[in-house]
């Protein structure tokens, strides 16, 4: 008997009881979750989901968030797009020191660089801007962007570049019209591990804004000591967090293997 | 198209810091005519991919100039240059289909849709490729991406030149021999100049009227098939070209003929007497026959090919080969042999020397 499918089941199971048990607390008022356990929601309510699409607090949250993600995903991917090129195709003094050293930034985990940026952007009025938290995460995304981007750049050969330049395009021409184009792939898996990191850090996005760029994360830190307990509204709020990633993923499921395939993920 | 002239070019890759640049290219001056087949044989490493990319502009040589009919290019751009170069692994455009890829460089110099069609479908029909010309190119096995790569080169025609590199290593033996002899009949028809790089003896010597061998970083010789054979300049000709390749061995000079092992013997080119430097006469494996007289020798080995044998002899310590006709019998009791004077050729440090030598 064919008992293949024992494992990835119990290995799937266990990896959706977390999230099952947020999306059910999401569907349940906070009296019933102080309560007790049930596995499922007793007292079957919206109003959770009701309140954080109504109450601007909530749901500028989202929108903030959506907005610095996106704008550090496309600095990100266009500065990482030529630095890559450089690295995977010319030679010059340094470049694998230099390579490698792009990395320190994320050597240090981000509390490191709090303050600092704080400081800074303070001194500049870039703070609490959503620029100030894409322009932050920048540190740490354009390294990996590069190291991703390289990979995947590498694997197309030269002669390609030669072949255009032979059947007369410019540099720029065939960078735009048909390198980026070949490298697509590799593009969006780029995008989706800076959404991804950007979208889940807490630390800075939270240091950086107040009020006007206030992400949705740092206001579920402060949901849970206002008014008391509300539990169901944080579980609401955080099942919703996890649509965006999942809406991304499903884009570059195909490509994500190829990725990891080449180290560089 | 035009007469292409290399003017002592030379050409240095850049070298790791700090290290003396190595001359990929040493010293290159080479007039490729209009309209020539040309084959770039030698080893890999010579040089060979090097010179075509200065041909192309994808690289600009260290010194030294080119010249389209006596117009100086060295400094332009590749695109401007209008050559076809086709390269030893596919390249596709993956994201266009296999017309788009054909039609590629004809749009790009802007030509109009309608004569655009005509060639696409001209070519595609002499690769082959006419009922995939819809598919993605992406989708192909690497001898149809090789096939568009070809067509890619060869679709336009008012290109100065067509550079093939070694552009047949991922087809299949038996479409090789078929896209060769398409390749020659289109530069009948055509004749734009090709300039073919291989290292595969058989495919320069069918393609191209004129073979230039190349050996560590320099032109060694420029012929016919026929002239590199029956005259090599270099040792190296002599041992790359032919199989078996020519014997090469160790001599003196007495009066301008050379003495193999204290065996004088004649050769149809003399040299002065007064030559230095390292001395060795070449003979081809068929120029040496079994011979009542001549240089005594040990059979060392016979392998039969079906229409000749190649036998292995030594004398002393040097070993020669020979190519002796199927039906002919070895000499089993004392055997000796001789060299054909008229194709005996002496070499100093590895030129030839003598009447039409160096």
């Amino acid at each position: 008997m064919n008992r293949k499918w024992v494992v990835p089941t119990l290995y799937i199971l266990f990896l959706m009881l977390p999230i099952y048990g947020l999306l059910s607390m999401s569907f349940k008022t906070t009296n019933e979750i102080l309560g007790g356990f049930s596995f499922f929601p007793q007292q079957f309510t919206l109003a959770n989901y009701i309140k954080i699409f109504t109450d601007p607090t909530w749901y500028n949250g989202y929108i903030n968030s959506l907005i610095y993600v996106v704008i550090n995903t496309l600095i990100s991917v266009s500065v990482a797009l030529p630095a890559a090129y450089a690295f995977s195709r010319y030679r010059f003094l340094g470049d694998k020191h230099l390579f490698f050293w792009l990395l320190t930034n994320r050597m240090a985990p981000p509390a490191v660089f709090a303050l600092p940026f704080f400081q800074l952007y303070s001194a500049i009025e870039l703070f609490d801007t959503h620029l100030a938290v894409a322009l932050a995460h920048c540190l740490f995304n354009i390294p990996l962007a590069v190291w991703i981007l390289e990979g995947f750049m590498s694997g197309i050969p030269k002669e390609l570049d030669e072949t255009a330049y032979l059947d007369g395009y410019s540099f720029p021409r065939f960078f735009v019209r048909i390198f980026i184009p070949t490298i697509a792939a590799g593009i969006g898996v780029t995008m989706f591990f800076c959404f991804m990191y950007s979208w889940v850090e807490l630390l800075l996005a939270k240091t950086l804004t107040s009020v006007s760029a206030k992400p949705i994360a740092a206001t579920m830190t402060r949901t849970a000591s206002t008014s008391g307990y509300e539990l169901g509204l944080l579980a609401a709020a955080g099942s919703l967090t996890i649509i965006p990633g999942a809406f991304v993923i499903y884009f570059v499921r195909n490509y994500i293997a190829k990725g990891f395939a080449l180290g560089r993920v | 198209m035009s007469r292409i002239e290399f003017r002592n070019v030379r050409h240095a890759y850049p070298p790791p810091p700090g290290q003396a640049p190595v001359y990929a290219l040493k010293e290159v001056s080479q007039v490729w005519e209009d309209g020539g087949a040309y084959a770039l044989l030698g080893p890999s490493g010579c040089g060979k991919t090097t010179l075509l990319n200065i041909i192309s502009g994808l690289l600009t040589p260290s010194e030294g100039s080119i010249l389209f009919d006596d117009n100086e290019i060295t400094q332009r751009p590749t695109a401007d240059r209008h050559i076809a170069q086709v390269f030893q692994f596919p390249v596709v455009y993956d994201t266009m289909s296999v017309f788009d890829n054909l039609a590629f460089p004809l749009r790009n110099r802007g030509m109009p849709e309608s004569q655009v069609q005509a060639r696409v479908i001209e070519i595609a029909e002499m690769l082959d490729l006419s009922d995939r010309l819809k598919h993605r190119a992406s989708g192909l096995s690497a001898d149809g991406k090789q096939k568009i790569s070809l067509g890619r080169g060869l679709v336009r025609e008012d290109v100065n030149a067509i550079l093939f590199d070694e552009p047949l290593t991922v087809i299949d033996p038996h479409l090789k021999w078929q896209l060769r002899s398409k390749l020659k009949e289109l530069h009948q028809q055509i004749g734009v100049t090709m300039i073919y790089v291989t290292h595969d003896q058989v495919e320069a010597l069918t393609f191209a009227d004129k073979v230039v061998v190349m050996h560590d970083g320099g032109v060694v010789q420029v012929g016919t098939p026929v002239e590199l054979f029956s005259r090599p300049r270099h040792t190296f000709v002599g041992y790359f070209i032919g199989s078996p390749g020519m014997n090469v061995l160790p001599c003196r000079l007495d009066n301008g003929q050379p003495v193999f092992a204290n065996n004088l013997l004649s050769s149809g080119y003399p040299a002065d007497t007064d030559l230095s430097g390292k001395l060795e006469i070449g003979i081809r494996p068929e120029f040496v026959h079994f011979a009542s007289q001549g240089i005594p020798v040990a059979i060392e080995k016979v392998e039969d090919l079906g229409r000749y044998q190649v036998v292995t002899v030594k004398h002393e310590t040097e070993q020669i080969k020979m190519i002796v006709a199927e039906d002919q019998l070895i000499p089993s009791e004392n055997p000796q042999i001789q060299f054909d004077p008229e194709n005996l050729r002496i070499y100093c440090d590895d030129w030839a020397v003598g009447a039409d030598g160096a």
